[in-house]
Order: C-alpha cells, then structure tokens, then sequence
C-alpha cells in the first residue's frame, strides 16, 4: 500500500518522517514542489512570502513623515508626539498604498511568485496492516492532504480472503 | 556544537548559523539600504548584517550629533526658525560629520549591489551550510517564524523583534540603545504627560536633539525584524527542499499503480 500525503514546508514533516522512520517504515518519497506564478499577498505571513514587503516604503515614509511632523509639533498646539504619530501612521499608510498600487496595476503582468508556498508530496510504501499507523502519525503531524492507494491485486486478495 | 564543518570545498556560502543569531546572504534593493543609510548612518550596514561596521557608524552618528547639535539645528529648521538652526550648529565639527555621513550611503549602496551578486553565486553553488549550533550560551537553528509577530513585537519596545529571531547581537544593541535614547529625550515622561492631557508639559518635557533619534531607529527596528523573518523563513524551506531531495527520494522507489481507498 503506497500513502500520499501533502506538506508545507516547516519542522513538521521532518517530525513526521523520524516518527515514520522509529515505527520501522524506511520506503519514503519526499517530493519538494516548485512554485508556480499566483495573485500576490499583501502581507507575509509564516506560510506566504513572496519577497517583496510591504513594510518597506511605509516604514521609509513613516521615518521622514514623523521627523517632520514631531518637528512642526514643537510650534503647534497638539505637540510632538502626537503630530510625530500623525507623521508616523500617515507615512505607513502613504507607503503602503504606494506598493498597493505599484503591485495592483503596474506590475500586474510580471507577477512571480518568488518565495513560497512551498508545499512536499510525501510517498510512503508501507505494509497494509501498517496503514492506519501510518496515516495517524501524518494527520498527527498536520498532513494538508492524505490518501492510500491500494493495488488491485491486494484488493483483490482481500475480497478473496473476504469471501 | 554546530551540525555543520567548514570543509573548504566550496567557494561560497549564503548562510550561517551561530548561537549569536542566523547570518544570511539574500537580495535586496540597494535603493532600500541606501535609503537607510541616510535616515541613521549605520543602519545600511547593520541590514547587511556588517554589524561592526554598521555599530560604528551608528556611534559615531550619536557622538558627532551630539556635538554638532544637528538634530537641535533640524528642528529649527522645520519649525522655519532659520536663525536659530545657524545658532546652535557647532562648525567647528559641522564638517567632520558630511564625509562620514555621504561615505555610509555610498558604501551601503555599492556592498549591496556587490552582496546581491555574491547571493547569486552563492545560491547557485548551493553550498552545505551550518544550520544547527547549540553551546553553553545558546540555541539556534533554522527554523519558521511569523513576520506578523516579529512587526508586532519590534511596535513594543525596540529590540524585542530582533530577539524573536534569535537576531542576537542587534537585539542586544538595540535595547541599549532604546535605553539611552528614551532616558535623554524625556520621551516616556512626555507620553505619561500627554496621557494625563497636559500637552504643555509634554512638549516643554522633551528634549527635542535626542527625541530625533527616535523615529528613524525605532522604524528601522521593525523593518529589519520584519524582513529578516521572511528571509529566515525563504532559506528555511531552500534548506528543507535540499535536505528532503538529497535524503528520501531513493533510487528503487515505484510508484505503486491502484486505486484509492478510505
């Protein structure tokens, strides 16, 4: 019996197979898949990145915007800090929808998604009697996708010894 | 103890793991360093992870403002007060700060475009790495950490982002920095009075040469825990992909023709 099962990329998998590994299961497949053009995120986020951040004109911006702010702050009524922040969320937001719509509607053809969304095919031949182990310890180990293929001629020998 | 000998069988390598943190080569926009560079000298270089190089301009930066009153003199200036920007700068050391200033740019700008290239060669050789060290003082290992939580730390206190991946020695800086910085602006003080709703007294409070210290390093902080994590994570899975492909994918596998079952 051949199980396959779905991954992302994080110490999980590696968890799964030493687990696998222990219980006596050696025949095991791992297939690393490549990654294919996709609508781009805004934020990254553990399981997404793409290489290009959002944060890094809004930061820009927010350091230039709240200088100035804090500075005019020292002459107006609400003060430094306030105006610093003013300064400060404004640039964020300004450099965000900078990006926003650079990504949107500029580049909109080019898209590749550079880092991830990685995610591991995992084959593992294992005896039948061992399926139900080993499907427990990939769902246990946040298996995205699982499914056990059997071969006709194991079926086949299983409706026989039914009968 | 690191999982990793150098053999000195390859060229290039793009990352590094020690117990002080995960050293790594990746692309970056040398506008982007630059650009850092001109908000606080150093900050170019410590993106670059030359955190000596970067340190040092860093103090510098704090000792010749300090002297030139430059950040008094900005302030001034903004507040269109021309007269009392001219009275405050300190010439005798004015001139002393541009060519140190203009060269932390400079340098920034053309070790980026040359580490981009080194990045390249480096990925492209695909070099085994160190990707575990464990010793007395510390842990470290490759590993996937959450952009979101790293932004969200670094928005508390500087320097907590960079401890949440393990990005030790800027962490370390970072928080003494944060310490001296906010102790001379008067900058928690000022806050706690404008929480009371005496906006006054928190304007009079600060003190606006070491207050403009701020913006620019506590925006850096988070910049640089926020794209050090998605990198970390990129070369994470690069490192997962090789060791996966070099260790289970056996010659005599088949793959077993059938039907699913439940």
């Amino acid at each position: 019996m051949q199980i396959y099962a779905t991954f992302e990329s994080s110490n999980y998998i590696e968890l799964a197979i030493t687990k696998l590994e222990e219980k006596g299961i050696k025949d095991i497949f791992a297939v690393p898949l490549d990654n294919r053009t996709e609508e781009r995120k805004i934020f990254d986020t553990i399981h997404q990145s793409d290489g290009v951040t959002f944060v890094g004109k809004g930061m820009g911006l927010a350091v230039i915007f709240s200088v100035i702010g804090a500075s005019r702050g020292f002459v107006l009524e609400w003060g430094p800090i306030y105006w610093g922040l003013i300064g400060a969320i404004s640039g964020f937001a300004l450099g965000v929808l900078i990006d926003l719509y650079i990504y949107k509607v500029y580049k909109k053809k080019k898209r590749v998604l550079k880092g991830k969304n990685s995610e591991i095919i995992l084959i593992i031949d294992c005896d039948e009697s061992q399926g139900e182990v080993v499907e427990g310890v990939l769902w246990e180990h946040l298996a995205l996708g699982l499914a056990k293929i059997k071969n006709n001629q194991e079926q086949t020998n299983r409706i026989i010894e039914n009968v | 103890m690191d999982n990793f000998t150098n053999t000195n069988k390859n060229r290039r390598y793009k990352a590094h793991v020690s117990i002080f943190g995960t050293t790594q080569l990746h692309l970056k926009s040398p506008y982007m360093v630059a650009f850092w560079s001109v908000a606080f000298p150093g900050f170019g270089h410590l993106l670059l992870s030359k955190y000596i190089r970067g340190m040092l301009l860093f103090i510098w930066e704090l000792f010749i403002n300090q002297k030139t009153h430059l950040n008094s003199a900005m302030v001034y200036s903004f507040m269109g007060d021309i007269e009392s920007a001219k009275a405050v700068l300190d010439v005798s050391m004015m001139h002393l700060y541009i060519p140190v200033y203009l060269f932390a740019i400079w340098d920034s700008y053309r070790t980026t475009v040359d580490l981009n290239k080194i990045y390249l060669l480096a990925e492209r050789e695909n070099a085994p790495f160190n990707t575990f060290s464990i010793g007395a003082l510390e842990i470290n290992y490759l590993d996937k950490k959450n952009p979101i939580v790293a932004f969200l730390c670094s928005l508390t206190i500087p320097s907590v982002g960079q401890l949440y991946i393990n990005r030790f020695v800027l962490g370390f800086f970072h928080l003494v920095m944060t310490v001296i910085i906010v102790y001379y602006s008067h900058l928690l003080e000022a806050i706690h009075y404008l929480l009371l709703g005496d906006i006054s007294k928190s304007t009079s409070v600060l003190d606006a040469q070491w207050l403009f210290y701020f913006p620019s390093f506590y925006f850096f902080t988070i910049y640089d825990a926020y794209t050090n994590t998605v990198e970390n994570n990129k070369l994470f899975e690069r490192e997962q992909k090789n060791y996966l492909k070099k260790h289970y994918q056996p010659a005599g596998f088949t793959i077993m023709k059938g039907n699913k079952v439940k």
